[in-house]
């Protein structure tokens, strides 16, 4: 009996915290660390042979529940990659140097054309310019296979840099996040999309309500006056509620 | 001014409406809302030079950040506290009596037809509904809290920790998880610097100050006219006696009074800069 309170009342709740710390606290911040093969850590091999070797990044123990389908369900690494709200993304997103070829594009700021995008709350909050993330010249479009911000490794080259600890799940939060309320938001991102106009009706019924309501009433109350309310209704109000009488002792 | 300390009006019978731990909870959802909406909308509002200002005022934005957090946690605690004691003030033997009586707040099809007696007395086409203890719109100020509070709470705490959550859930959630943070807070307070604060305070009557939530006691005979049933039950179950009490001390009408008003300035403060700044606000 001792042991089966014991567990209800002490061991219960320690597993139940313990489990939602573990669910809470972000995991233990794991080392973005550069391997070649699974065999051979690529500082140890670099610096025994000399030889550098293309790598990925890929964090250490961390599975992560969350897969990305967009990643996962490529058919090859070169396969485009089509991110959510970017359905425009043409094949310049695939070129080593997306803007080549342009005119006049040394004399031109990023904000010129990206007029949108420079619009976030990375830049304006978090003081993060376009190039901590796009890197420099020449700029790659995001599914140029050796991008640092292609979705295969743009959590570990990119996000991480700020965010320790940053998995391919995390990445796929979108800095550039369309309109919510526009039709194509639809397409691209259905979930904002519903979110946003829920919310809208939501507020917009309840403050259309209660703020007609209220001010409504408030109108009322000033013509009619509470001195006047008091004469013709206090024999009324002796009329009990449909539960008035009769009604047992409650509390 | 009502002046009740001019001698020769005697002082007017007062009933108890809210406990001490009623006040206490309003008061704390009080306090830490107006933190939370300040730090808030300083930071959702960061672009512009108020909304600096006001992250600035809490030491700017990470600071601000950080009490953020920091006093949602504290709210979402306060939050467990109040469903405890809610669970520990129903009877549970009895539990339907309990639940559906006139002193709870759960809502019941009289409060449907309050409504709609209110809206028939709006364009003079009949009597005002009358109320007893709680009417419908004072309890759709408790559950509007009661809902709001958990989604901006989990929501929040998703946002508070994305690198945890986005392990159970992809990290695009958090766009949407941040959309409906904004936008429950905007409700949120709209609602209370515009309905709640009109209804309480700016109603004829209630002008400028409505004292029952730190008084915890209203007048008697200002009852009659607002809750009439709740005074007629009192008094058919002989418990109006029992529930008189006296009026609150001088020096704590005053602290009240410079609290409230602190507080009523505050928020319409806010709400006019939501207002003026209202296309500033980042959606997304």
């Amino acid at each position: 009996m001792r042991s089966r309170r014991l567990l209800r009342e002490v061991l219960l709740p320690v597993a139940l915290g313990l489990l939602g710390i573990a669910v809470l606290l972000p995991a233990p911040a794991p080392a973005q660390e550069e391997v070649t093969t699974s065999l051979r850590r690529y500082r140890e091999h670099e610096a025994a042979t000399g030889i550098y070797e293309e790598y990925e990044v890929r964090p250490r123990r961390v599975r992560p529940l969350v897969g990305v389908p967009e990643v996962l369900r490529r058919t090859s690494p070169y396969a485009s990659y089509k991110p959510r709200a970017a359905a425009e993304a043409g094949k310049r997103s695939r070129l080593l140097d997306s803007h080549a070829g342009l005119e006049f594009y040394e004399q031109r700021q990023c904000q010129v054309c990206h007029v949108e995008q420079a619009n976030h709350s990375h830049t304006l909050r978090g003081n993060v310019t376009c190039r901590h993330c796009h890197g420099g010249e020449p700029i790659a479009g995001i599914n140029y296979y050796f991008s640092p911000l292609n979705p295969i490794r743009r959590y570990a080259q990119v996000c991480a840099k700020c965010h320790e600890g940053a998995t391919a799940s995390f990445a796929t939060f979108l800095v550039h996040e369309p309109h919510p309320g526009t039709l194509s938001t639809r397409k691209t991102f259905p979930s904002l999309y519903y979110a946003n106009w829920f919310m809208f009706v939501l507020i917009v019924g309840t403050l259309g309500f209660f703020g007609t309501h209220t001010l409504v009433w408030v109108v009322r109350e000033i013509f009619v006056g509470i001195k006047q309310r008091k004469k013709p209704e206090l024999e009324p109000h002796g009329e009990p509620e449909d539960e008035g009488p009769g009604k047992p002792e409650n509390d | 001014m009502k002046a009740p300390e001019s001698p020769k009006m005697t002082e007017p019978v007062r009933i108890l409406r809210f406990n001490v731990l009623d006040r206490l909870f309003h008061l704390v959802i009080m306090v830490t809302f107006l933190i939370q909406a300040a730090t808030g909308l300083g930071r959702a509002l960061y672009p512009t030079a108020w909304g600096r200002g006001l992250t600035n005022f809490f030491g700017g934005y990470a600071s601000a950040t950080t009490i953020h957090n920091r006093v949602g946690i504290f709210m979402l605690i306060a939050f467990a506290v109040h469903i405890a004691y809610i669970l520990a003030k129903v009877e549970w033997k009895a539990w339907r009596q309990s639940l559906f009586n006139q002193d709870s707040l759960v809502p019941t099809l009289r409060d449907v037809r309050h409504l709609g007696q209110k809206i028939r007395w709006f364009f003079g086409l009949g009597p005002p509904p009358t109320f007893d203890r709680w009417t419908y719109w004072e309890k759709f100020d408790y559950w509007a809290v009661f809902w709001g509070l958990p989604i901006l709470g989990v929501t929040g705490l998703m946002l508070m920790f994305p690198l945890g959550f986005s392990h159970i859930m992809p990290g695009w959630v958090l766009n949407v998880v941040l959309l409906l943070h904004r936008a429950e807070a905007l409700l949120a307070m709209l609602y209370i610097f515009i309905v709640h604060f009109t209804i309480g305070h700016f109603r004829r009557g209630m002008f400028p100050m409505n004292e029952c939530m730190f008084a915890g006691s209203v007048e008697l005979e200002k009852e009659q006219l607002e809750k009439p049933s709740w005074i007629a039950r009192l008094e058919y179950e002989g418990k109006l006696e029992e529930v008189m009490v006296p009026g609150p001390p001088r020096w704590y009408r005053v602290l009240y009074f410079v609290f409230g008003y602190t507080a009523l300035a505050v928020g319409l403060y806010l709400l006019f800069n939501i207002i003026l700044y209202r296309s500033y606000i980042e959606w997304h």
